[in-house]
């Protein structure tokens, strides 16, 4: 009981600003596809980007804006999109009641993570201040995980922050070498062998769809079946399947399930491997949502680099892709997502190609693109304001940051226990 | 049927032969005391000495002469073996034959701190030095056939369980009663790296085990001193006994050949080493332990590598272990380093002369192979006048052959041991082999053709074109054949005598339909072999060449000796010259634009505007233009390149040492190089409140694990706080180890640091009397755990503390204030921003992550800018890793802090170079570029603080470790060599050999939670 009141106390509410309208001048601004305006202006009204043009060109109407702010030197980006997270569904790793991304049981199309998706972690403030503003909640474990849904990282509550609500599910593909939990001598972790049960868990993943996919098709339904209805829009293309898998052989094996169930929109999530089957990739359109940049290679062959560079490689195959940030300490390492772009810029891709990789590319994949994920005009107000290169370490400092028009707070529970040292110590 | 009567006949033999005094007859006394005499032999007396056409003679089981003008004692059995050849017998020097099976006690899961072994025994149930394979040996028929057959008479046999298995014995592999077979009692005391079937806690790791051993020697040798005995210790009694025999270690991987040659060197014993068979990827190292040799002759099968994609789970090393593993025993031979040849590892003995073939054609010579079975063993076991040669006053074990051992077609045909013939296969059975003019019945003109091995004859009746598989049995003089041809239906059976002289068969035989009819054949022609004459393969094997280390992006070194002498005088003296760079210098000049920096003998020499470069200096120059130069980065905090990483089994293990589980092999080594760092901390692992001694290392990518260490470095200790160490997050099941909370934890250093004082005064007040007083009284066990502990009191270890939350920080700092030692450096420490005064005051560094926070309870408060306030307040603080992920983006993680806390790129750059190494105490040699210090620097090819930079060079020692150009062509030449290496297995498959499926082999990374590991991994 003790601690839900200690959570209680600590409590920081997120204060939103009554929405003003906001011209932004003079900074340089990274637009999200591919094209960089050096001297811009942007203009947010109402919650959407109404203004974005070249400052040397352009007319300007300050007037007509309640705030303008003089950007000079400074970038502004489209908010970064952090897809397959579990942002705000964990708090403590190691705290099992902190955490709500796993559910027991092995088909479960149903599970919702919007619901668990805790608008007051107190994590997520952390990662929206280095201009991490939208989110995929996803759930994990399994091997149909379950439904997940995007946010933008500000709200009062889940339904505030629903962005698109159950835009995907989530499918573990499973693997055919599977790891023992300990070896002959009881010691952890066993050998690698052969995954007896292979067979039999994709024979469960085929029935499952077959039997969701004739079960959709029909009017006269016996009895209603919730994994069967939550499965519904994979087949009348309004969600997206999403499939974890990181080798080559069992991508190859769920690409061609996906073109036997005719699931018309399909994201590779991990994709370790994928660089060896670009050519299947490109010709089913699938994308992937690249494993974490910031990773080992896999074998001691593999080139050293080969995660660095996996998104150039996919880059240069054609193929959408985005970047994503699953393992260990992957919610409150989302922080770093655009560190991972920079790494991925310093192996290959463009500075705003690898923007791309974790802005407008990942809301094509997650079906955003339209409304999100670049500074266009007319897109959501969603964007962020850097004093330097947002996808450098050394330079990244948000200094504002909107979203849907609304100025958020920027301060989260670590900024508060610095100042209130520094100010015990008396240093600056 | 044939065979069983002739081992039937060989036993009731041979227990005749040798009935024992003391025991009763049932039966008349049959004593028999037949002298053998050999003639005609040609007489293999050892690999270096043969007697042609020479005379052998034994008696009562013992070779009484040997030679070619012996008189042939009157009464002789004699055995005309023109054309056949003697041989010793071949002796194992490793065996288990005739022991009673193993079994793992099982603990139920809960941790066990105790020994199960009941009794005045030792505190470690891994410790089993009472174990006496004499008293538990029973005879095996069925095994000493199985290794008779295979030409061998003698074995060492023990109990393959334990850490110290006790004493071995040497049998014989006859048929007599146990008490006759032996033929030394306690012939050798035997060790591992492998608890067995132990279900005690301690030792879970490697380093542990090599801690227990390091003890044991101790705690004999002061029990042997000790005159006042207030106990009785069965098995350090044991183990003082064992001392005086030859002294047997077994290793399962090349590195932990120089792991025990080490702990051997500090007791003065010098291992014979039963080695795994991948000594060959450490040779010149092994060659140094001067250590003698036990080796395997099991090669790895060929993998499946059919599916491409399959085939990724098979590493470079796996497959160049296959190639080459054949050659490992002739690489020893070459290197002139002793060693016997054992069946132990083999999974189907029945390859032992496959194996050997195999091995002989990868180049080891056919003397060294004779030697390595025989006499090598012999002397090793120090029965060097007993077996492994045929002189006179020896033990009659011998074979015969019917030619060179070696040779493919030669067939052993009996193995004496002791006296007693065991027929293997009969050179008396007739060669009936030819072509034959055959009838049957009324069926005649037809030919018999009989052909192939004696054991496995061939036979075919030809009638005009038309060919008749025939069955075809011959014992002793009676020949069978049947056969069924087209006309009749069923088999025709005949059987019948065989006339030698000339060659004739004859009998009777029954058709199908039951008609008793005569038949014969008789010789024609000689048989002649279509099969091609093997052209006697005698080509040498080719193979890849070895790789330093033996992993993906080794390097090989195919150079001599001497060329290898004369290019380590030479590079000591390469010489770089760095143009145009900008220098992080570090030090009170900063940041230096367009330098020069000069670097020779591994140390940085000249930082200047323009240096050209001296004559005669044979300078590389790197051209630096707009790029950095930075101290190569040392991580404080690491676990790679580690063989094995927690004790946590006791609450202190104090007395481990990561110096010893150096595991050179490791390509996070190379990764991490890519990353520029240059120095590293391995520590041990965080699971107990006092952890094990740490060992810094340069990381020199293809050198052996002791040419890693950092040389004269100051000696550190893991100590940890916090939820690990309390156990925390391991489940429910661990709540018995003290402590589990950190209250006790507070106990565990107040205990420790108390016992280890009063130690430290005993063991001074004793080192401080004369000999003579000294002998008077009883002597103070050595005890390595406080000993640790008391160097920190004196100042001659120094703490890195794993440490979260600031209760802890600030307990442990009042324990060291009041015990008198200070905490060097806590690392993670990320609530140190809570208390950076006191660690101020206290003198304590910190060395911590930048942004890592919320995957447990105890860093729920972390902040990503602590590393800014430490620093700040005055604290010399560091960033580290403990990832080897994050190890080779140090440099990002130290620019963080400028994001969060803004602390200058100077500071930041010096989080990962500079306070590290002060933190290490090696700041006087490397963390700057400074005039003097090591030559350990990175070139980077943009601010090295920037997530674009990358690394072009990493230089240790003034040697370039790490080169970005280089490693472009390496990774071509991994692809090419797996290439060539998958071919040859393809080849191999096609070939018909067996093939084992690839798996998918991740490498185990450790991070400051990980457990327990496989720390027995072997290199295939």
């Amino acid at each position: 009981m003790r601690k839900p009141i200690l959570f209680a106390l600590l409590l920081i509410t997120t204060i939103t600003f009554a929405q003003k309208s906001v011209l932004i001048m003079n900074a340089t601004a990274h637009i999200g596809n591919d094209s960089v305006i050096q001297n811009s202006i942007i203009g947010l009204k109402g919650g959407k980007i109404v203004l974005v043009a070249d400052a040397t060109t352009a007319k300007m109407d300050k007037a007509g804006y309640d705030e303008v702010i003089d950007a000079t030197g400074k970038h502004v980006y489209p908010g970064i999109i952090a897809p397959n997270s579990t942002l705000g569904l964990t708090e403590i790793e190691s705290v099992r009641a902190t955490n709500d991304f796993r559910e027991t049981g092995t088909t479960l199309p149903n599970v919702r993570s919007l619901i668990a998706y805790n608008t007051d972690s107190k994590i997520i403030p952390t990662v929206r201040s280095n201009g991490v503003l939208l989110a995929q909640i996803t759930p994990r474990g399994g091997l149909v995980s379950g439904t997940s849904s995007v946010v933008v990282l500000d709200g009062w509550n889940w339904e505030d922050a629903a962005y698109k609500t159950d835009d995907g599910i989530h499918i573990n593909w499973p693997t055919i070498q599977s790891r023992k939990f300990m070896d002959e001598d009881n010691i952890f972790p066993g050998p690698f062998e052969k995954n007896k049960d292979y067979i039999k868990q994709t024979e469960l993943l085929k029935k499952l769809f077959a039997d969701a996919k004739a079960y959709n098709e029909t009017t006269q339904k016996e009895e209603a079946n919730l994994r069967f209805e939550a499965m519904k829009g994979l087949f009348n293309g309004t969600q997206t399947l999403f499939i974890h898998s990181n080798t080559v052989k069992e991508m190859v094996e769920a690409i061609n399930f996906t073109i036997l169930n005719k699931i018309s929109k399909v994201a590779i999530v991990g994709g370790k491997e994928s660089w060896m089957i670009t050519d299947l990739l490109k010709q089913n359109n699938i994308s992937v949502v690249i494993a974490r940049v910031h990773d080992l290679p896999t074998y001691p062959e593999d080139d050293i680099d080969l995660p660095y560079k996996l998104p150039y490689i996919l880059h240069k195959a054609g193929i959408l892709f985005c970047l994503n940030n699953e393992g260990d300490m992957e919610a409150m390492g989302a922080r770093n997502l655009p560190f991972m772009a920079g790494t991925a810029a310093a192996y290959g891709l463009t500075k705003e190609q690898a923007l791309k990789s974790i802005t407008l590319n990942t809301a094509k994949i997650l079906g955003i693109d339209k409304t999100t994920g670049s500074v266009e005009q007319g897109k959501d107000a969603t964007i962020f304001i850097s004093t330097g290169d947002a996808l450098d370490m050394r330079s990244n400092n948000v200094e504002r940051a909107f979203v849907k028009g609304n100025s958020i707070d920027l301060n989260d529970d670590q900024k508060a226990l610095y100042e209130k040292y520094k100010t015990k110590y008396g240093i600056k | 049927m044939k065979k069983l009567i002739l081992v039937l006949f060989a036993i009731s033999a041979s227990i005749v032969a040798k009935a024992q005094e003391t025991f009763p007859v049932n039966g008349t006394a049959n004593k028999n005391h037949t002298i053998y005499a050999f003639i005609n032999a040609k007489i293999v007396v050892d690999a270096d000495e043969v007697i042609e056409n020479g005379t052998m003679v034994i008696k009562d089981g013992v070779i009484s002469l040997v030679g070619t003008k012996i008189n042939i004692p009157q009464g002789s059995v004699i055995v005309d073996l023109k054309g056949k050849t003697i041989y010793p017998g071949l002796i194992d020097a490793y065996s288990s034959y005739g022991m009673p099976e193993t079994k793992k006690s099982q603990g139920g899961g809960y941790p066990q701190t105790e020994s199960n072994t009941k009794g005045a025994y030792g505190w470690n149930q891994a410790i089993k030095p009472e174990t006496d394979a004499l008293k538990i040996f029973t005879k095996d028929s069925k095994s000493a056939e199985e290794l008779r057959k295979l030409g061998f008479g003698a074995v060492l046999t023990f109990q393959k369980d334990g850490i110290v298995r006790g004493s071995g014995t040497i049998v014989t592999l006859g048929e007599l009663r146990e008490n006759e077979l032996i033929v030394t009692d306690k012939a050798a005391a035997l060790y591992s790296f492998d608890k067995g079937t132990s279900s005690q806690d301690y030792p879970s790791s490697l380093m542990g085990c090599m801690a227990l051993l390091r003890q044991t020697y101790l705690d004999a040798s002061w029990y042997k001193s000790d005159k006042t005995k207030k106990e009785i210790n069965i098995s350090l009694e044991a183990f003082n006994a064992l001392q005086a025999l030859p002294q047997i270690f077994e290793t399962n991987d090349k590195l932990n050949v120089l792991r025990a040659d080490k702990i051997g060197d500090e007791f003065k014993t010098n291992y014979i080493i039963k080695g795994s068979g991948n000594e060959y990827q450490r040779l010149d190292e092994i060659k140094a332990s001067n250590c003698k040799f036990i080796l395997p002759i099991n090669f790895p099968l060929a993998y499946d590598v059919e599916d491409a994609y399959d085939a990724n789970y098979v590493s470079l090393a796996e497959l160049k272990h296959w190639e080459i593993a054949p050659a490992n025993l002739s690489a020893f031979e070459k290197y002139f380093i002793s060693f016997a040849i054992t069946t132990s590892d083999l999974k189907d003995k029945k390859d032992f002369w496959k194996n050997l073939r195999k091995a002989i054609s990868y180049g080891l010579s056919e003397k060294q192979a004779l030697r390595s079975l025989t006499s090598t063993p012999a002397e090793m076991l120090n029965i060097g006048d007993k077996l492994g040669k045929l002189k006179s006053g020896m033990i009659a074990n011998f074979i015969i052959t019917s030619g060179n051992l070696f040779d493919e077609k030669t067939i052993i045909y009996e193995n004496w041991i002791q006296g007693n013939n065991f027929k293997i296969t009969d050179y008396n059975t007739i060669d009936v082999r030819g072509n034959y003019d055959f009838s049957y019945g009324t069926s005649i003109n037809h030919q018999l053709k009989i052909e192939g091995d004696l054991e496995k004859l061939k036979a075919t009746m030809i009638t005009d074109t038309v060919k008749t598989p025939v069955n075809i049995i011959v014992s002793g003089y009676s020949i069978s054949i049947s056969f069924s041809t087209k006309d009749t239906t069923g088999s025709i059976r005949l059987s019948g005598n065989i006339n030698s002289q000339p060659m004739k068969f004859n009998g009777k035989g029954q058709t199908s339909d039951g008609t008793w009819i005569d038949w014969n054949a008789s010789y024609k022609d000689a048989f002649v072999s279509t099969a091609k004459k093997d052209t006697i393969k005698k080509t040498t094997a080719k193979y890849g060449q070895v790789i330093y280390p033996f992993t993906a992006f080794g390097k090989g070194d195919d150079r001599t000796e001497f060329e290898k002498i004369v290019a380590d005088i030479k590079t000591r003296y390469d010489a770089v010259l760095i143009k145009h760079v900008t220098v992080w210098t570090n030090e009170a000049e900063g940041i230096l634009k367009n330098q020069d920096v000069y670097i020779t003998e591994g140390r940085i020499v000249r930082i200047a505007d323009d240096i050209s470069a001296p004559k005669l200096a044979f300078a590389k120059v790197i051209d630096g233009t707009g790029k950095h130069l930075t101290a190569g980065i040392i991580d404080e905090h690491s676990h790679i390149a580690l063989s094995s990483v927690n004790e946590g089994t006791q609450a202190s293990s104090a007395e481990v040492r990561m110096g010893d589980v150096i595991n050179s092999e490791d390509i996070n080594i190379y990764r991490q190089l890519s990353g520029g760092v240059t120095t590293s901390q391995l520590l041990h692992g965080s699971a107990n409140p006092i952890g094990g001694q740490s060992a810094i290392i340069k990381l020199r990518w293809g050198k052996s694990p002791e040419e890693m260490k950092f040389e004269k470095a100051d000696g550190f200790i893991k100590f940890a706080l916090g939820e690990n160490v309390k156990q925390s997050n391991w489940g429910d099941i661990n709540t018995v180890r003290f402590p589990q909370s950190r209250m006790g934890v507070e106990q565990v250093y107040y205990d420790a640091f108390t016992r280890a004082k009063e130690y430290d005064a005993k063991q001074k007040a004793f080192g401080g009397l004369s000999e003579k007083a000294k002998a008077n009284i009883a002597p103070i066990r050595r005890d390595l755990e406080l000993e640790a502990v008391a160097e920190i009191l004196n100042k001659k270890r120094f703490i890195t503390c794993h440490s979260y939350v600031q209760s802890e920080i600030n307990m442990l700092m009042h324990v060291g204030d009041s015990m008198g030692f200070k905490v060097n450096t806590f690392t993670h420490i990320l609530e140190g921003y809570k208390v950076a005064d006191k660690m101020k005051a206290h003198g304590a560094g910190a060395s911590s992550f930048s942004d890592w926070w919320a995957y447990k309870m105890e860093v729920k408060d972390a902040i990503p800018y602590n590393a800014a306030v430490l620093t700040k307040m005055g604290v010399t603080t560091a960033i580290n890793s403990d990832d080897a992920e994050m190890g080779r983006r140090l440099n990002q993680e130290a620019a963080k802090s400028i994001k969060y806390g803004g602390l200058t790129e100077e500071e930041a750059l010096k989080l990962v170079t500079l306070n590290p190494a002060k933190l290490l105490h090696i700041d006087n040699r490397v963390g700057s570029i400074k005039v003097g210090k090591d030559a350990d620097v990175v070139l980077w090819s943009d601010n090295p603080l920037s997530i674009y930079a990358k690394v072009e060079k990493t230089i240790i020692d003034g040697q370039v470790y790490f080169d970005n150009e280089e490693d472009a062509k390496l990774r071509v030449d991994i692809q090419k060599e797996r290439a060539r290496i998958i071919q040859k297995m393809l080849d191999e498959k096609k070939g018909g050999a067996p093939t084992q499926r690839p798996v998918m082999k991740r490498r185990q990374l450790f991070e400051c939670d990980t457990m327990q590991e496989d720390y027995l991994e072997i290199a295939e």
